[in-house]
């Protein structure tokens, strides 16, 4: 048990998918003007990721180990993820209304979100159980969703703010991220 | 290398099987105009519509929530695509436009502190809600300026924004990111509409006004020399300025701060002065019109309050009739006010105005003798709304249970010794005084095949002695405590049911009440309250197309109302209007609550309307201010009055005389008033 509230501690702050492991930059940058969307975004990616964490766990170690085919790792992946959104989106649609309400216009944003397909392959590269699999997906879904939504909130600030012409919107944000990133950097001392 | 084409085909053939199958599985119908509208919108998502963005929109378009020309970015092109994707003809839409709502720049206010953060109002309402020491103040840091996408908003020179209404689109853009919710949106219809809310800045006169009347703006813009423009300001909210500025009680003018130093701004006698320059202009100043929505209403009952709802709702669009009994409109105004007060042709004239604007008025036409709620109903009226105000329409109609169908006078009802009538009925009786008990066993001594009776104190203890309720529970009269009546529904002429609900701990009716079968309705007040009549769809196939089903709704209470739920409500009917002002009021709100009705909303008032009693941000004293003697009226001679007794005794104001009494008015908000120069309090 141990074990898995270290793994949850390190995934969400020290191993930060945002600000350590900078991927996912695009979603991080296109949703975060307002904290509606930046909150929708990160519900959004944990639901998603659990989910590809799982598929892609099973296609590595029931479909590529056994064949000796672990180089079609990453086609094979963007394959089953693409289609389990699609199908996500399809099932929401049709069953629980109310949530696909909710998240329906971020689901296609993430299809080919490099994010969910980073934690993917550092779950193989890891070489996780499916517990951990498990795990290590929400815990990185969580600290994207954290980041993400502490950004928003600094960027309604900007908003307000007057930023030089040269440096507005997309620059301003990309410093801000940079200055995030270096405070996330202090977590390492935990490691 | 054949496995590994065979891996990838089959994940690929697996996932493409599996959407197949999942897209016939879980296949959701979307109507394909849906589509067709989400399309023809911009796709801005600006939010202007209402919804949350251009998809939402589409699907309220299709789904008839919302209407063609919702979309305020698109304009007329979209507007047109649209109904023709529908299949339906365009509805023109009243313009918005935006309305600033605080009067003193903060240079002129008082402040709690001198910010110097960043130059947002945003982010300087996040200390402490901003520098002002009013909480709903302007602070004037010209965030909506900034933000307005087609440049009509400007920071005027005191620090105010100022609305450039050509170029004013209405998109709410200004509205949505002002963090004092100070600048609005506004329309002809919502300034009728318009009920003063606690987050919004009103001077004391202008929230002691029975019609609302906005009463520092008409006063500044007459000290302006802006008359025409002040008495379109009054007409806002009142139709009848020329009655009012003569007969008013002005209760506004018991609240003037000027009271504090010397006497009460001459706020009548200004409204008088603005109407008189109308009357003598020659030219009529009407509000504005909104586009017309095709819907037929009647107005029964051409009194002060039967006149200002016919006005009302014919500016917001409406096909108004108003029926009047006798023969001359004007009710109590034309047979109960001195000549030497109230001037025939004043009245005339101002009457003329309401004709004048598109009202059609049937005279000679009585309720229950000429027509009925139901043939009017039949008729293609969507509501009739009932302002026949006081008794004596309904006493002096010889066959009296057809004025209003099923609902009869208490004391009437008595004084003829008609409870043989009752016999046989489902009788109901409103409240708890020893003649409601009487007129109960009588009921049921006559034969009544139910008596109820409704209170609505909370219990038998405060509704009437205990020896009454005894005894008329031996009697087998069935008592409902703690009940308010909320609606009342029939078929053709007669009453058939009557809702009573629940009266909450918190002073609201429950939603849900009960029906009772109910044919006669009597009601122990001196005055009839004005109900809104409306067709009633029936469950099942007994609504014929020969038979009229209907129910009424009240209109919501005025702010100066004791109680506010229901109908029949005690306090509202006890007595007659005491004066012409409030009949204007209940008129205004009596239109605004059809127009609710038409356009499918609630009959309700704001949530936070100021009431009567409420505790508003005030000033207890002023600082010290110049006395200034209040302007007299100019009157007839006393000679001239003994030659001629009709003559009008009040003269009014000149326009001398006007512009400087004018000049007087604090121009008060809710803490902010006129200084005398150099007077301010330092920030």
């Amino acid at each position: 048990m141990g074990d898995y509230i270290l793994l949850f501690i390190s995934c969400i702050f020290v191993n930060n998918i945002l600000l350590m492991q900078y991927l996912g930059n695009c979603p991080f940058l296109g949703t975060s003007k307002r904290m509606e969307t930046a909150v929708g975004m990160g519900m959004a990616v944990i639901f998603v990721l659990v989910m590809a964490g799982a598929i892609t766990w099973v296609t590595e170690y029931f479909v590529l180990k056994p064949f000796g085919y672990e180089f079609l790792r990453t086609m094979s992946f963007i394959l089953v993820i693409a289609a389990l959104v699609q199908f996500v989106e399809l099932f929401l649609k049709k069953s629980i209304p109310a949530l696909y309400a909710g998240l329906g216009i971020f689901l296609p944003l993430i299809t080919t979100n490099c994010a969910v397909m980073g934690v993917c392959l550092i779950n193989i590269k890891e070489e996780y159980s499916f517990i951990e699999c498990l795990v290590s997906s929400f815990s990185y879904a969580a600290g994207f969703g954290l980041a993400l939504i502490l950004f928003a909130g600094v960027r309604e600030r900007i908003l307000l703010a007057r930023v030089p012409k040269p440096l507005q919107d997309t620059s301003i944000g990309l410093v801000t991220a940079g200055m995030m990133s270096l405070a996330f950097f202090a977590f390492k001392g935990m490691a | 290398m054949l496995t590994g084409i065979l891996i990838m085909g089959g994940l690929g053939a697996v996932c493409g099987l599996g959407l197949a199958l999942a897209s016939k599985i879980f296949y959701v119908y979307v109507d394909p105009k849906i589509e067709a509208v989400s399309a023809a919108l911009p796709g801005a998502n600006c939010g202007g519509c209402g919804f949350a963005g251009c998809g939402a929109n589409a699907e309220a378009i299709v789904a008839g929530k919302s209407t063609a020309s919702s979309c305020v970015a698109g304009g007329p092109d979209v507007a047109a695509d649209i109904a023709r994707i529908l299949g339906v003809s365009l509805e023109a839409k009243e313009p918005d436009f935006a309305r600033p709502g605080c009067t003193y720049g903060y240079q002129d206010a008082d402040r709690k502190f001198i910010y110097e953060g960043i130059m947002d109002c945003r982010a300087a309402a996040l200390l402490h809600g901003g520098s002002k020491v009013c909480p709903i103040g302007c602070l004037g840091l010209g965030t909506c300026a900034r933000a307005c996408p087609f440049g009509a908003l400007s920071m005027g020179p005191d620090n105010l924004p100022v609305v450039n209404t050509d170029k004013c689109t209405g998109c709410g853009t200004c509205e949505r990111v002002c963090p004092k919710h100070i600048i609005t949106l506004t329309s002809g219809t919502r300034k009728i509409e318009r009920e003063y809310k606690t987050d919004e800045c009103t001077a004391p006169c202008q929230r002691a006004c029975p019609a609302g009347i906005e009463i520092p703006i008409y006063i500044s813009k007459i000290k302006e020399g802006d008359f025409t423009g002040a008495l379109r300001v009054i007409k806002q909210t009142n139709p009848l300025p020329l009655v009012c500025g003569r007969i008013c009680v002005h209760p506004c003018e018991d609240e003037c701060r000027r009271n504090m130093v010397d006497e009460p701004v001459a706020i009548n006698y200004l409204k008088r002065f603005a109407a008189d320059y109308e009357m003598q202009s020659g030219s009529r100043v009407q509000i504005p019109l909104a586009p017309p929505s095709g819907k037929k209403v009647a107005v029964v009952g051409g009194g002060a309050e039967g006149l200002t709802a016919s006005y009302f709702l014919n500016r917001m669009g409406h096909d108004v009739t108003l029926f009047e009994g006798s023969l001359r409109l004007g009710g109590l105004l034309r047979t109960g006010i001195a000549e030497n007060r109230l001037p025939q042709k004043v009245l005339d004239y101002e009457i003329d105005g309401i004709l004048e604007a598109g009202v059609e008025a049937k005279m000679g036409q009585r309720l229950g003798r000429d027509f009925t709620i139901a043939s009017l109903l039949r008729n293609g009226f969507r509501t009739v709304l009932v302002a026949v105000g006081g008794w004596d329409t309904q006493m002096s109609a010889a066959d009296r249970d057809k004025v209003m169908p099923g609902v009869r006078l208490l004391l009437d009802f008595i004084m003829k010794g008609q409870a043989g009538t009752a016999a046989g009925k489902n009788v109901m009786i409103l409240g708890g005084g020893a003649a409601s008990f009487n007129a109960a066993l009588a009921s049921k001594e006559n034969g009544a095949s139910s008596v109820h009776m409704v209170f609505r104190g909370s219990g038998p203890e405060s509704s009437a002695p205990r020896e009454r309720i005894e005894a008329a529970e031996a009697a087998g009269i069935k008592l409902h405590f703690n009940r308010a009546v909320t609606r009342i529904m029939g078929q053709e002429d007669s009453l058939t049911h009557v809702e009573i609900a629940r009266i909450s701990s918190e002073g609201t009716a429950d939603k849900l009440g009960d029906l009772l079968a109910v044919d006669l309705l009597l009601v122990g007040a001196g005055r009839f309250p004005e109900l809104i009549y409306v067709p009633r769809e029936t469950e099942g196939d007994d609504q014929t197309k020969d038979t009229v089903n209907w129910q009424s709704l009240p209109p919501y209470a005025s702010p100066f109302a004791s109680q506010d739920i229901g109908i029949f409500r005690p306090g509202e009917a006890v007595g007659d209007y005491k004066a012409v002002v409030e009949a204007i009021g209940a008129g205004r709100r009596a239109a605004v609550s059809v127009n609710r009705f038409l356009t499918g909303r609630d009959i309700e008032p704001p949530i936070n309307m100021v009431r009567k009693g409420m505790d508003i941000l005030n000033v207890r004293e002023l600082q010290p201010l110049e006395n200034i003697p209040r302007a007299k009226m100019p009157e007839l001679k006393d000679a001239e009055r003994r030659e001629n007794p009709n003559a009008e005794i009040e003269l009014g104001l000149t326009e001398e005389q006007a512009k400087a009494e004018a000049s007087r008015c604090l121009k008060c908000g809710l803490i902010c008033y006129r200084r005398m120069e150099g007077s301010r309090q330092p920030s």
